[in-house]
């Protein structure tokens, strides 16, 4: 399972040949496109719960993995070839790499909607390949440089922070709104994050592990909530209302938040994030679990709600991530708990797959 | 191939000339060929052809003229798939590069790198064949004819500018100006629910035809100050408040004047007509009004599919714009002709087989 690295260049990946089934190979050194292409030299590579869930099943969604595909789509690297009408970059610079380019001719595209693109070429969602190779070739305008401040792993992180900076404009955040966000891991902690940097008043954290909770305390978060369980035979709506009812209590939040962000996709914390909410206030699903749940929608219409879906990330996304995380203004270090090397790839899945408390964020080292 | 493209270029300021050019290759996998068919002359063309530049794009080397047109598709790149030769289409003339930030925010018409047709240096449609992106041409259906094809131009830009405008169903709106633009914006404000849509021009031929086209009131304008002159637009037309909407697509200062005096406090201006570059502007009252004043600057997304739309169904006719077609081989008469005011929109055909 260890490849040789040879004396001429090679691309080393790590690939998924088809569920729960992963091998390094040694593919060949891509070569650019057309003349906006750029090849990165790939330095680090965080993991997201996709990755993990296309790895052991095959599927999310639409996306069927049918033959096998690199996987990673959460990285930084250096620039080491440039086409001829690249602007923007150069040999040399170091960049975050933005892991889904569009088709730009479609209606979506046109539109300022490339979230939304049906022929989006997304790294490592099937059928294409993703990052976790020693080089990825990707259209220079989908890359960024960072600061010389900012060292890699940072930058493998903007991805993340570019997801969270998508949601808090999915939900018009404005100066000095309230918001409750469920859901403390790293998607949940870099919306609070983001929230708070971009002026909201109170932050709120809700998860079902103290650990993350603790935390977000120290991260974005002004304040954080865990929900009482349950008691057995309490119809489940009733016991949402019931949280939701706790949570504007114990924080003061009057009518309710003005957002909530929902970065779960657990079905009694979607029912509870519908009942907190204020009335006319914004509610963003960004979490995703089960696809179809008991939604409160006579709620919903009642209160007025503004229910929005949030994916992916738009323009402007990755350059305020950057800019979020260069500023210092996120602290995006504080995420990773466990690194590892390009051979050790496969450890790395396992350990996230395993969803011990103390593993946050997870990054492999690019191909030296 | 060794057939040639018959063009219409303007060497420099006052002198245009035929040339036989070589027909455009596709650049792209994903551009189509097209004989062009008709071409519509906008005050633009004419102003090139006058001055030889419009601020600062100047025409340095002779340049195709040309750019409202509709043609029938020759032949397709191999990555073109909602496109085959023999398809009638709407001709889209600005290509934006569709990787800065304007082009993916969804503002392509704002893009640095804009292509367009007959602005300085790219060549217009004033020839037999031009090629353009898949996405940048628009299917006309069947009963839509190619010299209503050629008037998707304008009404795209009419589009553009009463989306800017926000126009809502029961908004009043003033149109500026009666021009083909201003007479455009009114059928689309139309079109979007507006319960009243005055039209004001000192051309009291083209107030009429207003009237009978897509406007509900006419105003007169007299030897007034701006201010007197919006108060009594708001009486005589029944404005209550003053109105919701106003749309200048004659860029005249006293218009613009006018109409920052006619609209009602927490109104919506837009600026679609051009003038001069700078005039006297009631900004204190723009602001006490809290107005939202905007500019409007050609077309963008699904606005030249929203205008094909609008055609198709009935609910904006162009027919009546038409009213006058030349041959390729006259096309100066045209420019002479839009020059010197006459009708509302001149056709062109394309060169003959």
């Amino acid at each position: 399972m260890i490849m040789k690295t040879d004396e001429q260049d090679s691309n080393p990946s790590f690939v998924l040949r088809a569920i729960k089934d992963v091998a390094f190979e040694d593919r060949a050194v891509p070569k650019l496109r057309d003349e906006h292409d750029v090849r990165i030299h790939i330095a680090q590579t965080g993991i997201c719960g996709s990755d993990v869930h296309y790895w052991q099943r095959g599927r999310i969604g639409d996306f069927i993995l049918n033959s096998p595909i690199v996987l990673g789509h959460e990285s930084s690297g250096t620039v080491v070839e440039v086409g001829s009408a690249v602007k923007n970059v150069k040999v040399g610079q170091r960049v975050a790499v933005e892991p889904g380019v569009p088709c730009r001719f479609c209606g979506y595209c046109r539109s300022g909607q490339y979230n939304l693109c049906n022929d989006t070429i997304f790294a490592a969602t099937p059928p294409w390949d993703g990052t976790l190779s020693k080089y990825y070739i990707v259209a220079s305008d989908y890359t960024y440089p960072i600061p010389d401040h900012m060292n890699m792993e940072e930058g493998a992180l903007v991805e993340p922070v570019a997801v969270a900076v998508q949601i808090t404009k999915v939900a018009d955040l404005r100066a000095n709104q309230t918001v409750v966000v469920f859901g403390c891991g790293p998607i949940g902690v870099l919306c609070q994050a983001v929230a708070k940097a971009y002026g909201a008043s109170r932050v709120i954290g809700v998860d079902a592990v103290q650990s993350r909770l603790d935390f977000a305390s120290s991260f974005g978060a002004d304040d954080v909530f865990l929900p009482p369980k349950p008691e057995s035979g309490v119809d489940p709506i009733e016991h949402a209302e019931r949280v939701a009812a706790l949570l504007k209590e114990k924080f003061n939040l009057g009518e309710g938040p003005d957002v909530v962000l929902e970065c779960t996709g657990a079905e009694p914390c979607i029912q509870t994030g519908v009942f907190v909410t204020k009335k006319g206030g914004t509610y963003v699903q960004a979490g995703m679990g089960k696809e179809v749940v008991a939604f409160p929608i006579t709620t919903a219409c009642i209160r007025a709600l503004n229910i929005k879906g949030s994916i992916r990330y738009t323009t402007g996304c990755y350059p305020a991530a950057v800019d979020l995380v260069a500023s210092g203004k996120i602290d995006v270090k504080r995420l990773i708990t466990n690194r590892f090397k390009f051979e050790e790839a496969e450890q790395a899945f396992e350990l996230v797959k395993a969803g011990k408390q103390d593993v946050f964020k997870v990054v492999i080292e690019g191909v030296q | 191939m060794a057939e040639k493209n018959p063009s219409f270029v303007l060497e420099k300021a006052g002198s245009v000339y035929y040339e036989d050019r070589p027909v455009p290759e596709l650049k792209s996998p994903y551009d189509v060929l097209i004989n062009v068919k008709f071409t519509g002359i906008c005050g633009s063309d004419v102003h090139y052809w006058v001055d030889g530049a419009i601020g600062s794009f100047v025409v340095k080397q002779p340049m195709v003229l040309g750019h409202e047109s509709s043609g029938i598709v020759h032949s397709v790149g191999s990555s073109v798939t909602s496109l085959k030769p023999g398809d009638r289409v709407a001709m889209e003339p600005g290509v934006p590069c569709r990787r800065c930030v304007r082009c993916k925010e969804g503002k392509y018409n704002l893009c640095a790198h804009m292509a367009f047709a007959a602005t300085p240096p790219y060549d217009g449609t004033l020839a037999k064949y031009y090629s353009l992106p898949e996405d940048f041409c628009y299917k006309l259906p069947e009963h839509l004819s190619l010299e209503e094809g050629a008037l998707v131009e304008p009404l795209s830009v009419g589009v553009h500018i009463v989306k800017q405008a926000a126009v809502r169903p029961g908004d009043s709106v003033i149109v500026f100006g009666a021009g083909p633009v201003g007479l455009l914006c009114c059928a689309v404000a139309k079109a979007f629910g507006a319960s009243k849509i005055v039209t004001v021009d000192i051309n009291e031929e083209r107030m009429a035809f207003a009237q009978k086209y897509a406007a509900t009131h006419a105003f007169r304008s007299q030897r007034e100050s701006a201010a007197d002159s919006g108060a009594r637009l708001i009486r005589d037309c029944d404005l209550g408040l003053g109105a919701d909407v106003i749309i200048d697509a004659s860029g005249a200062e006293i218009c613009i004047q006018t109409a920052i005096h006619a609209l009602r406090v927490g109104g919506t201006y837009v600026q679609g007509g051009m003038g001069k570059n700078e005039i006297t502007f009631p900004i204190m009252a723009m602001c006490t009004k809290e107005l939202n004043v905007k500019g409007s600057f050609r077309y963008s997304s699904g606005d030249y599919q929203l205008a094909v739309d609008l055609l198709a169904s009935g609910r904006i006719s162009v027919k009546e714009l038409i009213t006058g077609k030349v041959s390729f081989k006259e096309a100066e008469k045209a420019f002479t002709d839009v020059k010197a005011g006459k009708g509302i929109k001149m056709l062109i055909e394309g060169v003959e087989d």
